[in-house]
């Protein structure tokens, strides 16, 4: 609870967090009112798959600078080296720093997301397990960007290192994963289809949209081809929450591998 | 003796006393059964027990709870006389068997000249069935399936076989089989009905010269399939949000002139797929933020495209299998492509001053590989396409001779064109300027 108490005060005299708050608000109200001409049944759908796509564009990012910014400023404010040497272990001490950062990234969010849906009742027909699945997914990408900010924050040295492993992530799966699984495509048949919807379904983004557009019903699985069933071998609830976990463990498990404790400017 | 013919005699007034399920249906038969032709039965606010036949021309009217229910056996409501009207009451609980030589119905239509009007059907294999049935008019009713997870156990919300010259119009049908099926069906008129959440939305097989006008088709797995059918006009029409894997708005198969004018194709995996279809006329409609606006296979040939708004879809056009001989305008006029294909308008006609030509290397894959419809809102869509176009492994998927400038790009050129003139003046004014100076 000191942890939380400590990453939401020096965050609330920082920039990185209104901006994210601040992004996250605007875009969802920008597009509230493009979305107002949409049908009452259906629209509430459309509007979310497309808040959704929005948000894919930023909320990655965001999360990555922002959980790496807040573990190197334990670096460079020396705080890290003092709370190891009064006997703390590293492990712990990234543990609670990680949980301080999703606490204080998640708590406003889930806050906004809740308020929001006062608007979108005067606009839309509201079906409320189609919003926590909307949450859930917003959720889960900023639980795996964040950690895997905070896993580059413990093995950065400089922010110029920083910033260049959090493009190079960005980009990594916001382009490169799929790029690859498209030119493997051609290759893929019913023996190998497996694998490949393995390593799909570990890039976050596409794990969380499939999970989010079929708990919509919008992305239907039924009367799927044999190799669209072997693609399917688990539900997208169970590909997204194992991506989450996946991510978070290998990201804790590197960060505290590679970890370099000094810091500098 | 006595005392067994007492016990016999209690016995017989029990059991005639004691409600038989079957009572209900007798009486609500018995009553249709006492009309004459002409006459009008005021049902009351309850449940009637069904099934009943109908065999004259009469008019039924229910109240708001105004329930018949079927005994799960056959068809609810049989109409076997013409001139027959059903208004204001809900119908549910015909047979769901699958294996019977019949295929059971909430109201199932066998005559001509009769109106449903304001029914609500649920908990039934079809909703209405018209069984070679003519000059009907089905209209206002709320047909309700079983839901997507019991799509193969159910049947169709209108099922129209063999009937013609009907007329379906402001019908609600959700959760059903298939929405609307139409099997040899000729020159009916399907008018601002709204279909969701169904297999296919409309669903028309061997069916020429019908009308479909103002229906909405939305969050079905496939949003209208038109096959082999001839003179089809679809007008005004909304297909948006028919997204799941290889969904479409609208599927032409094996059909011949049919008209595709005003409609709305948005937000959905294909907007237009068009295989084995030759004549269309594909007119005005904006085709918009869909995966794939236009899959056209090259087995369709003489399509035309012309007056449409193409814009914002991840792939604009996609041509597969070959080149077919289709036509991206007419009499001199294209098609809208938006913002994805800047143009300039110098003689300011409306009409762009350079063809637009889409190459794309997607075509391969998505002949050959269907889960590459799971990557099409991938930005890496955009990296694979810039990277073949290095590599060369391009093809044209449409050339429009005469694109549509719109306002806005005609307003942008004459900014841009007054940009260039001022930057050029204010150099002039300098120049001369400087001269003087000097």
């Amino acid at each position: 609870m000191h942890y939380i108490w400590k990453e939401w005060k020096e965050n609330i005299k920082g920039k990185g967090l209104w901006l994210a708050f601040a992004l996250i608000i605007l875009v969802s109200i920008s597009l509230l009112f493009r979305s107002s001409a949409l049908s009452f049944d259906q629209g509430f759908y459309i509007h979310l798959i497309n808040l959704f796509d929005a948000f894919v564009y930023f909320i990655p990012i965001l999360c990555l600078f922002l959980g790496a910014f807040s573990l190197f400023q334990e670096k460079e404010q020396k705080t890290l080296i003092m709370l190891l040497t009064r006997g703390e272990r590293f492990t712990g001490f990234l543990c609670k720093k990680s949980v301080a950062i999703q606490s204080v990234l998640l708590g406003p969010t889930a806050l906004w997301f809740f308020l929001y849906l006062i608007p979108l009742k005067f606009y839309f027909q509201i079906d409320g397990a189609a919003y926590l699945a909307f949450l859930f997914t917003i959720t889960s990408l900023i639980l795996v960007f964040t950690q895997l900010g905070v896993f580059v924050g413990s093995i950065s040295r400089s922010r110029m290192q920083i910033v260049g492993f959090v493009i190079a992530i960005w980009f990594y799966f916001f382009f490169l994963h799929d790029f690859l699984l498209l030119s493997w495509l051609s290759n893929v048949t019913y023996d190998n289809v497996k694998l490949f919807s393995s390593f799909y379904f570990l890039n976050p983004l596409q794990a969380a949209r499939i999970y989010l557009e079929s708990a919509f019903g919008v992305y239907s699985f039924e009367h799927m081809s044999k190799l669209l069933q072997s693609f399917m071998w688990l539900k997208p609830s169970l590909f997204l929450i194992g991506n989450v976990v996946l991510g978070i463990l290998f990201s804790f498990g590197a960060g505290v591998v590679f970890q370099r404790k000094e810091g500098s400017q | 003796m006595k005392k067994l013919t007492f016990l016999f005699f209690i016995m017989s007034i029990i059991l005639l006393s004691a409600p038989r399920s079957s009572l209900a249906e007798d009486d609500l038969q018995q009553m249709i059964d006492a009309l004459h032709d002409g006459d009008t039965l005021e049902l009351e606010d309850k449940t009637y027990e069904g099934n009943i036949i109908i065999k004259k021309s009469i008019e039924l009217i229910g109240k708001k709870g105004t329930v018949i229910r079927g005994d799960e056996s056959g068809n609810v409501i049989s109409i076997e006389a013409p001139h027959v009207k059903i208004r204001n009451m809900t119908v549910s609980g015909s047979s769901m068997n699958r294996n019977s030589s019949e295929e059971y119905a909430g109201i199932k239509i066998y005559s001509n000249h009769n109106v449903i009007d304001s029914v609500t059907i649920k908990h039934s294999f079809h909703g209405i069935y018209l069984s070679q049935a003519h000059h009907n008019r089905i209209e206002n009713s709320h047909i309700t399936g079983l839901g997507k997870g019991e799509i193969a156990n159910q049947g169709n919300g209108l099922h129209i076989y063999y009937a013609n010259d009907n007329i379906l119009q402001n019908n609600v049908i959700k959760g059903s089989r298939d929405g609307m099926f139409f099997d040899y069906a000729n020159r009916n008129e399907i008018l601002y009905n709204s279909i969701s959440e169904t297999r296919y939305g409309l669903h028309y097989m061997y069916s020429d010269d019908n009308v479909f006008e103002g229906n909405t088709f939305t969050m079905n797995t496939g949003g209208a399939a038109i096959m082999h059918s001839n003179g089809i006009k679809l007008e005004q029409n909304e297909f948006i949000f028919n997204y799941g894997h290889k969904s479409f708005g609208l599927l032409l198969l094996s059909s011949r002139d049919t008209l595709i004018q005003n409609n709305t194709f948005f937000l959905n995996q294909r907007g237009l797929y068009i295989d084995q279809a030759t004549g269309s006329l594909v007119k005005n409609n904006r085709i918009i933020k869909n995966q794939v606006g236009i899959e056209l296979w090259a087995s369709s040939n003489e399509q035309i495209f012309t007056l449409n708004e193409i814009n914002e879809n991840t792939i604009p056009v996609a041509s597969l299998g070959g080149e077919g001989r289709n036509s991206w305008s007419e009499n001199g006029i294209g098609n809208n492509w938006g913002r994805s294909f800047p143009m300039i308008d110098l003689d300011q006609d409306g009409i762009g001053d350079e063809e637009v030509r889409y190459q794309s290397s997607l075509h391969q894959l998505i002949e050959d590989q269907e889960l590459v419809y799971l990557f099409l809102q991938s930005p890496a869509i955009a990296v694979y396409e810039k990277l073949n176009q290095f590599l060369h492994k391009e093809k044209t998927m449409f050339t429009d001779p005469y694109p549509l400038v719109t306002k806005h790009e005609r307003k942008q050129a004459s900014l841009i064109l007054i940009g260039v003139l001022a930057i050029s003046s204010g150099l002039y004014i300098y120049r001369r300027y400087k001269k003087r100076l000097l």
